[in-house]
C-alpha cells in the first residue's frame, strides 16, 4: 500500500487548494487529488482558440479573503491583482450607460445627471452595505456553532460574533437581521429609491445577488447573497471586479504552488472513485477510478456536498437518513458560460474603453432579473438574458494576440434541465442569444467574432464536477446558510462520517472565490490532526 | 366636556375587540371604537343581498388561539365552529380529494403515488410534532435583538433549549420550514404535481409571494396548528359566518363590562407631550383616556390618524417602508342551486370543504408571474368554499352562497392601470370564467354576484393596500421585525399608545393573539407602574 498521508484532499479547486496549502504549512503532509489534466476548477484558464486565454467560469477573483493571500504568500508565488478604477458599466437601451466606480462619492456624482435621486442617496447606501458586509466578514471567518451540543468553544465564537454584532450598534444590529432574509429587489429599492427612475441604476447594482443562483430578484435571501458578495471585501454596493494576472486560473497556478512550496504534492489525471471506509464506518483513505487506493487519517473532500453524499461515500455506510438528505440539497444550476474572441476591441453605446475595465452587467431592472429566473422556472433558456460580461485583455492584453480581446460572459438563466429541447442543440442558441443581446448595446459585435466556446450547466457537471451546474455547490438560499450549510449537524467541516472533512463551497461561508471555507476547514482538520 | 376612560381601542376587528375584553376583563373602563356599522372588521358577515348572507371577506378559521376562546368563554357568547371537510382539487379529467380522514386520504394519494402514499404518513407526523414545538411562539412576545435585555429573552431559553433536544431531524426541518418555499420543501417529499400545488397554496394565501419563494413553507405548519374543539388540522367556518366569531367576542367584552360603539369613525389620535391622551371622532366629539390601543395597522395609525411630523422622522420613514403590497380579491357569489364539477359531477360530500383551483405549480407561478409584473392573474388561484352546505341558514332555503378567495390581485396595477369599476367587473368576470371551466353549468346558477378587489378591501375595511394580514408576512417583517424593528413589544415611540392588530407578532388569520398579547402587556406596565409608583401608575388604574 502507497504512502499514508495525514490528508487527501479530494478536487485541486480553489478550495481544495487553500485547504491543502494550509495543512500542509501547519506541517501536515498532504495529498490533492484532482481528475482534470489541471488544477483550478472553476478557476481554470480555458484556452478559447489559439493565442486566446479565457477564464474558466470565474472571471473575476476580488472576493479572495485577504488573509489567505497573505497566508499563503500568494504574491510571492506569482499572483498578481489588477484592480480597474471601475467596477460596474451597466448599459442601457437608449444609448446611455450607468458606470459605477471604485470611489462612491464619484460615482454618485456621475449618476447625478440622469438619476438625481439614486445619486443623494448612493453614498449612505454604500456605506450601509459595507457596515453590513463587514459583519458578515465575521460570521464567514467563524467555524458554525453546533447547536446540539455547544462547546467552550462555540461559546467563544458567540461571544465573537456577539461582540461584532453589538459593535453594529443596535440599530445596525436590528437592521442586520432585517436586511439578511430580504428580497434583493426590497433591498436595493431601500437604499436607491422607489421611484420607476432609478430602477435602472437599482438593476445593476441587484445583479449581483442572483448570479450564480436560480433565484429572481424578488426572491426572500437574496439580499442575503449580495452582502455575502461584499463581505471581505473591497466591494460595497458596486461590488469588486478584481482581475488575476493571467487570467482566473493564474490564481489557482499560485495556489498550488503556495501549497507545494509548504510541502504538498498534487496529483493531476487522477480521479477519486469513492471514499474508503473500515468496518467502524470511519474513512481511510481513497481509491482511484484507476484502482490504486490511498490511504490517509483525514479525507477533504472539496466537491460538492451533494455528490460527496451521494457518489463518493457508500450508502450503507452513510445511512438512509444522510443519503436522503444528500439527495435532498438543493442544486438549481442556471448559469452559462460564453467565451468570445474577438478581432478587435467591441464599442459599447455610451462608454470609452476605460469603463469597460470592470464588470460589464446587463441587467435593465428589478423585472428584468426576475423575468430571467422566471425562465428558470419553466426549464427555458432566457431570451432575455441577465449577463455579467468581462473583456479580461482590456487589463491584461497578453491574454490575446496583439489588437485581439477575449470576452468572457455569465449568463442568465440558462437552466440545468431543460423542459423542451437538448443541450447538444440548444447550445448555439444560447450563444446566439448572447451575441444579439449583447449587440444591442455594442453594434457590431457579431463581426468581431473569431471563436466561441459555450460551457452550459451540463458542461459544467461534466467537466468541473459540479452537480446540476451549480458553481456555488448548492444554492445560498437562507435554507442553506451558516450552521445549516449544507446540513445542519455537518456544517463544522466535519463532514457526514468520522475522517471525512467538507472543504469547499458547499461548506460555510459558501460559494465565490473567497478561500473562506478551504481556509476554515483547515483550521478545524488541524485541530482535530493534532488531537489524534 | 369629553368622556374619560382607562382605555380606547381604535378598531373593531377581531384584535381590537380581543383586546377590549381582555382589558375589561382586569376590571378596566374600556371603549372600542369602530368606524363601521358592523364589527369584525375583516371578520363580518353582512346580508349582501336579500336573504344572502356572507363573511363579506375572511372565510374560514383554524387559527383562533384555544386560550382565547376558552378565557373568554366564547362559546357561551355563542361561538360555534363548524368543521370543513377536506380540499378537493379539480383537474381536467380527474380530481384530487383529501379528507380529514387520513387512512381515506393516504388511499386517494396512492392513487396517484404509491410513493407519495407512503411519504404523506411520515409527512403528517412530522408536521404535526412541528406545529407542536412551534406554537409556543405565537403566544411569545418578541425580544429585541438590538438590546441584550435578560427578560426580554427568557422566554425564548425555554424554547431554544425544547430545539436543542430535538433530534437532528427535527431540527432540519425546522430549519428548513423558516426560510425555504413551500414547493422547495414539499419537494423532498412528494412528486405529484396537484398534491404539491395544492398544499403549498396554503403558504401563499394573503401574501404576495409565489409557491416557489423563500419564506413560504413556514405557512404549511399553520394547516398542523389550526386547532379545533382540540382536533389538529381541522379548518372550520363559524356558525353565521366569521361575523360570527366578532359577535361571539365584542359579546364577550360587553358583558366583561367594555362599551362597544359603532358607527365611531376615528379621526384622530391625540397626543399630548408625545403621549397619547384619547381620540376625537370625526363628529368632532373627543374620548379621553389613559392608553390608546391601535388595532388598526401601523400605515393607518402614524400615518393617518396622527401627524407623522410630530413622529421621531426614522421611526415615520420605518413605518413608511413596511410592506403591505395586498394581493388577493374576492368574489361571493349568490346561486339558486349547487353547481357541478365537470370531473366529478352530482352533488356529494366533496363539495363540503374547499375545492382548490390549484392544478399544478406551474398554474400557481404563473398566476404569481402576472400580479409581479402588474395584472390580475389571467388564471388565479381560487379557494372556494360553499358555506350553505355546512350552514344552510346563510340563504334562503334550498339556496347557496359560494365563497372564493382569489389570488392574485395585486393592489398596485402596472401601465398606470386603476382599480375602478370596470377593472373590477373584468376581475370578477375572469373569477367566473376560471370557475366555468371547472364547474361548466355555474352562470346558470348565479343569481347574485359581488365582486372585490384588494381596492375595495381598503376602502370598506381600512386594510391598507387591502393586506387582509396587516401587513406582508415577509420574513423581514415578522417576530421582532413586526412591525418595526425595536418596536415589536406592542408598545410604540408615543408614550401610552400601543398596537394591538395583525401588524405587531404574530400576525394575520383570524387568530386573535395579538390583542390578547397585546393587552396583557398593557396591564403589565400598568402594573409595574403602579409599583414604581411613576406617573404611569394612573396609565390604566
Amino acid at each position: 500500500m502507497a504512502t499514508r498521508y495525514d490528508a487527501i484532499v479530494v478536487g485541486g479547486g480553489h478550495n481544495g487548494l487553500v485547504a491543502a496549502a494550509y495543512l500542509a504549512k501547519g506541517r501536515r503532509k498532504v495529498l490533492v487529488v484532482e481528475r482534470a489534466d489541471r488544477v483550478g476548477g472553476i478557476l481554470a484558464n480555458v484556452e478559447l482558440a489559439e493565442g486566446f486565454t479565457a477564464p474558466g467560469v470565474a472571471h473575476t477573483v476580488g472576493r479572495l479573503r485577504r488573509s489567505v493571500i497573505a497566508d499563503l504568500k500568494l504574491e510571492q508565488q506569482g499572483l498578481e491583482l489588477l484592480t480597474p478604477e471601475v467596477r460596474v458599466f451597466a448599459p442601457q437601451p437608449d444609448g446611455s450607460g450607468i458606470t459605477f466606480w471604485a470611489d462612491a462619492a464619484k460615482t454618485a456624482d456621475r449618476l447625478r445627471s440622469a438619476f438625481p435621486k439614486a445619486a443623494d442617496r448612493y453614498v449612505a447606501f454604500d456605506k450601509r452595505v459595507r457596515a453590513l458586509a463587514s459583519f458578515l466578514a465575521h460570521v464567514n471567518a467563524a467555524t458554525p456553532p453546533d447547536v446540539q451540543t455547544p462547546s467552550i468553544a462555540d461559546a467563544i465564537t458567540g461571544l465573537k460574533l456577539g461582540k461584532a454584532f453589538k459593535g453594529l450598534g443596535a440599530k445596525a444590529g436590528r437592521e442586520a437581521t432585517r436586511a439578511l432574509p430580504m428580497a434583493v429587489a426590497d433591498f436595493i429599492r431601500e437604499g436607491v429609491g422607489e421611484e420607476p427612475e432609478s430602477d435602472p441604476v437599482a438593476g445593476a447594482l441587484a445583479a449581483r445577488a442572483v448570479l450564480y443562483t436560480a433565484m429572481g430578484s424578488w426572491a426572500a435571501g437574496s439580499a442575503a447573497v449580495l452582502l455575502n458578495d461584499s463581505a471581505g471585501n473591497d466591494g460595497g454596493i458596486a461590488g469588486q471586479s478584481t482581475f488575476a494576472k493571467g487570467g482566473s486560473g493564474a490564481l489557482a497556478d499560485a495556489l498550488a504552488r503556495s501549497a507545494t512550496v509548504f510541502g504538498a504534492e498534487i496529483r493531476t489525471g487522477a480521479e477519486v472513485a469513492s471514499i474508503s471506509t473500515d468496518a467502524g464506518g470511519r474513512a481511510t483513505g481513497v481509491v482511484l477510478a484507476s484502482g490504486e487506493e490511498i490511504s490517509a487519517h483525514a479525507v477533504v473532500t472539496a466537491c460538492d456536498p451533494k455528490q460527496t453524499l451521494t457518489r463518493l461515500i457508500d450508502p450503507v455506510v452513510l445511512g438512509p437518513e444522510l443519503v436522503w438528505r444528500g439527495g435532498n440539497i438543493r442544486t438549481p444550476g442556471a448559469t452559462a458560460k460564453v467565451d468570445l474572441a474577438l478581432a478587435g476591441m467591441p464599442k459599447f453605446n455610451g462608454a470609452d474603453p476605460d469603463q469597460l475595465q470592470g464588470r460589464i452587467v446587463i441587467s435593465l431592472g428589478i423585472d428584468y432579473l426576475e423575468k430571467a429566473a422566471d425562465a428558470w422556472k419553466y426549464g427555458r433558456i432566457c431570451e432575455d438574458p441577465m449577463l455579467e460580461v468581462t473583456i479580461p485583455t482590456l487589463n491584461d492584453p497578453g491574454l490575446a494576440p496583439d489588437g485581439h480581446h477575449v470576452m468572457s460572459v455569465l449568463f442568465q438563466s440558462a437552466p440545468y434541465d431543460l423542459r423542451d429541447g437538448d443541450w447538444e442543440i440548444e447550445e448555439d442558441r444560447l450563444a446566439e442569444i448572447t451575441v444579439k443581446t449583447l449587440e444591442r448595446y455594442a453594434p457590431g459585435l457579431g463581426e468581431l467574432v473569431v471563436a466561441r466556446r459555450v460551457r452550459t450547466p451540463r458542461d459544467l457537471e461534466r467537466e468541473v464536477g459540479l452537480t446540476g451546474g451549480h458553481v456555488y455547490h448548492g444554492e445560498p438560499g437562507l435554507d442553506d446558510f451558516f450552521a445549516w450549510r449544507p446540513l445542519l449537524g455537518h456544517a463544522r467541516y466535519r463532514f457526514a462520517i468520522p475522517g471525512v472533512f467538507l472543504a469547499g463551497s458547499g461548506a460555510h461561508p459558501g460559494g465565490g472565490v473567497t478561500g473562506g471555507p478551504g481556509a476554515n476547514a483547515a483550521r478545524e482538520i488541524l485541530s482535530d490532526l493534532k488531537r489524534s | 366636556m369629553a368622556q374619560t376612560y382607562d382605555a380606547v381601542v381604535v378598531g373593531g376587528g377581531h384584535n381590537g375587540l380581543v383586546a377590549a375584553a381582555y382589558l375589561a376583563k382586569a376590571g378596566k373602563n374600556v371603549v372600542v371604537l369602530e368606524r363601521r356599522h358592523v364589527l369584525g372588521g375583516a371578520a363580518v358577515t353582512e346580508e349582501i343581498f336579500p336573504g344572502y348572507r356572507f363573511s363579506v371577506y375572511s372565510y374560514v378559521v383554524s387559527l383562533l388561539r384555544p386560550e382565547i376562546i376558552r378565557e373568554l368563554q366564547l362559546p357561551k357568547h355563542g361561538l360555534e365552529i363548524l368543521p370543513l371537510d377536506g380540499t378537493i382539487t379539480p383537474l381536467d379529467e380527474d380530481y384530487l380529494w383529501r379528507v380529514n380522514d387520513h387512512g381515506k386520504t393516504v388511499r386517494e394519494i396512492r392513487r396517484w403515488s404509491k410513493r407519495d402514499a407512503e411519504a404523506y404518513e411520515e409527512y403528517s407526523q412530522l408536521m404535526a410534532q412541528m406545529a407542536r414545538f412551534i406554537k409556543p411562539i405565537l403566544s411569545a412576545v418578541p425580544p429585541d435583538p438590538g438590546k441584550i435585555n435578560l427578560f426580554e429573552w427568557l422566554p425564548l431559553v425555554g424554547l431554544a433549549k425544547e430545539f436543542k433536544d430535538l433530534p437532528r431531524r427535527h431540527q432540519q426541518t425546522f430549519i428548513e420550514l423558516m426560510t425555504m418555499s413551500a414547493v422547495d420543501f414539499l419537494d423532498q417529499w412528494f412528486e405529484t404535481d396537484p398534491l404539491k400545488a395544492t398544499m403549498s397554496a396554503s403558504g401563499i394565501i394573503g401574501t404576495f409571494q409565489g409557491p416557489r419563494s423563500p419564506g413560504t413553507a413556514y405557512v404549511l405548519l399553520h394547516h398542523y396548528m389550526g386547532e379545533i374543539d382540540g382536533a389538529f388540522r381541522a379548518w372550520g367556518i363559524p356558525k353565521g359566518g366569521t361575523g360570527g366569531i366578532s359577535n361571539a367576542i365584542g359579546s364577550a367584552a360587553r358583558a366583561l363590562g367594555a362599551e362597544i360603539r359603532t358607527e365611531a369613525p376615528v379621526a384622530s389620535i391625540d397626543t399630548k407631550n408625545g403621549r397619547a391622551t384619547g381620540v376625537t371622532l370625526e363628529n368632532g366629539e373627543q374620548i379621553r383616556a389613559d392608553v390608546v390601543l391601535s388595532s388598526v395597522d401601523s400605515h393607518m395609525t402614524f400615518l393617518k390618524l396622527m401627524d407623522p411630523g410630530a413622529l421621531d422622522p426614522t421611526f415615520a420613514d420605518e413605518v413608511r417602508r413596511y410592506k403591505y403590497r395586498g394581493s388577493s380579491g374576492k368574489v361571493n357569489l349568490a346561486l339558486d342551486g349547487l353547481p357541478e364539477l365537470a370531473c366529478k359531477p352530482g352533488v356529494g360530500e366533496w363539495l363540503r370543504g374547499a375545492v382548490s383551483f390549484s392544478p399544478s405549480v406551474d398554474y400557481m407561478e404563473r398566476a404569481y408571474d402576472d400580479a409581479k409584473y402588474g395584472r390580475f392573474s389571467q388564471r388565479p388561484y381560487i379557494d372556494m368554499i360553499f358555506p350553505t352546505l355546512v350552514d344552510p341558514s346563510m340563504a334562503p332555503p334550498g339556496k347557496h352562497i359560494m365563497s372564493c378567495f382569489v389570488q392574485y390581485a395585486p393592489y398596485h396595477l402596472a401601465d398606470g392601470q386603476v382599480w375602478d369599476d370596470d377593472m373590477r367587473t373584468a376581475f370578477g368576470e375572469n373569477v367566473i370564467d376560471t370557475l366555468e371551466e371547472r364547474f361548466p353549468d355555474i352562470r346558470k346558477r348565479i343569481v347574485h354576484k359581488m365582486f372585490i378587489t384588494p381596492k375595495d378591501i381598503e376602502d370598506v375595511t381600512g386594510l391598507t393596500e387591502g393586506n387582509i394580514f396587516q401587513g406582508e408576512l415577509s420574513l423581514e417583517q415578522l417576530f421582532f421585525n413586526r412591525p418595526v424593528p425595536g418596536w415589536a413589544r406592542y408598545e410604540t415611540p408615543v408614550k401610552d399608545l400601543w398596537l394591538c392588530g395583525a401588524a405587531t407578532h404574530p400576525g394575520g388569520g383570524i387568530m386573535g393573539a395579538s390583542g390578547r398579547i397585546a393587552a396583557l402587556e398593557v396591564l403589565k406596565a400598568n402594573k409595574a407602574g403602579m409599583r414604581n409608583g411613576s406617573k404611569r401608575s394612573k396609565a390604566v388604574a
